[in-house]
């Protein structure tokens, strides 16, 4: 039986592995891919020792230093469940299409977070037919279009900003009354001439035929239409905490409840990184947390 | 590989999916025509038309389009042992 199984791969697993690696620790990491949420951010200019750079190639660093160290990874996993029956975790998902579990005294759960939706009428039937959380990916495709973003975090602000340099129009619809990210980003979005703010607006429904068409909001108890082709969601993410055992304490958001020793309510069971209710989903913050963790699962171990 | 199957990936350059499918391609020594949709509107229109969608990647392979990078149908498609 392995002493530790390392459940995701991006900045706080990754941390993990190698924390884990150099102790000669018996484990493996089982993950959909290398890289997660890191991989898909854009400019990284926050990181310690590295100036400027992107998600994509930050994440390739990460898997060089699990590759240095031999770790083992299985990717292409999903884990569906984990539990604790005795001392031992059983882990279980597919790979590939195929069944896979694995047995560990103890887990590191680093499985970060995806994109929330809006949960409005028709958002899942227009996914990539004008509906998209990604808009570095399918930005591009929106040439001279009239497009929408949604949110007022920073995420949402950056893709209107990269919006409006493809699109014709774009309109920014905040459900707040301000704007939560950057201010300079703010500053740049006001300084944009074909970016349209709508502030106090709440999505309602999307609606067109193969594609998207139209998109309503609420604003001041009156339904507004706007003719756009693409809606961008970006309104905050949720985290991959379906799958920990019924021990695990999470708080209202799904996130999955850590002390400062990156220890959940189930013995042997810690968590790292933006799956957890640490205040900040930042990447350098993440890796920390996956050390800790990492330490943390090895102190248990010695102990136990 | 026996076969050679014909390959054809419609990206564009900051999507890290058609990045992974691209380097997924290059390490299983499957040779593959690059697409960049955020220039060619004439592929893009083409891609629209043949998925019937917008996100990007679609990757053709043999005239059967995948939508994102779908590890498993691609490898099922290009016969690669999983």
């Amino acid at each position: 039986m392995l002493d530790l199984i390392i459940v995701g791969s991006s900045a706080a697993g990754a941390a993990a592995g190698i924390w884990a690696a150099r102790r000669n620790l018996k484990f493996k990491i089982i993950t959909i891919d290398t890289g997660g949420e890191v991989a898909l951010s854009g400019e990284v200019s926050n990181y310690p020792g590295v100036i400027e750079t992107n998600g994509f190639d930050l994440a390739k660093k990460f898997k060089e230093h699990l590759d240095y160290y031999k770790v083992d990874i299985q990717t292409d996993s999903d884990v569906k469940e984990i539990k604790k029956e005795g001392n031992v975790f059983i882990i279980s998902g597919t790979q590939l299409g195929k069944n896979f579990e694995e047995r560990s005294k103890v887990i590191v759960l680093a499985t970060g977070s995806k994109s929330k939706h809006l949960n409005v009428p028709n958002e899942k039937e227009f996914y990539h037919k004008g509906v998209s959380y990604c808009t570095v990916c399918d930005g591009p495709l929106f040439k001279d279009k009239v497009v929408a973003t949604i949110g007022g975090g920073n995420s949402a602000l950056e893709s209107a900003i990269m919006l409006s340099s493809i699109a014709k129009k774009v309109y920014l619809i905040n459900k707040n009354p301000e704007f939560k990210g950057e201010k300079i980003l703010i500053e740049k979005i006001k300084n944009l001439p074909n970016i349209e703010i709508i502030n106090g607006a709440l999505t309602q429904e999307i609606k067109g035929g193969n594609f998207v068409e139209k998109l309503v909001y609420e604003k001041e108890g009156r339904l507004n239409e706007l003719n756009v082709e693409g809606v961008f969601i970006h309104i905050g993410m949720v985290p991959n905490s379906q799958m920990v055992p019924q021990d695990v304490r999470k708080n209202d958001l799904g996130e999955v409840e850590i002390n400062t020793k990156c220890e959940t309510s189930l013995l042997g069971f810690f968590a790292a990184g933006d799956v957890t209710n640490v205040p900040y989903k930042q990447i350098a913050i993440a890796t920390g947390q996956g050390a800790c963790a990492a330490l943390s699962a090895i102190s248990y171990l010695n102990s136990h | 590989m026996a076969e050679q199957k014909k390959v054809k990936i419609y990206s564009t350059p900051s999507c890290v999916y058609c990045k992974m499918a691209k380097e997924f391609f290059a390490q299983s020594n499957v040779e593959f025509e690059d697409v960049n949709v955020g220039v060619d509107q004439e592929a893009a229109q083409d891609m629209i038309k043949k998925s019937g969608q917008m996100g990007v990647p679609v990757i053709e392979i043999n005239g059967q389009m995948v939508i994102g990078f779908d590890k498993e149908r691609i490898m099922e498609l290009l016969n690669l042992k999983k």
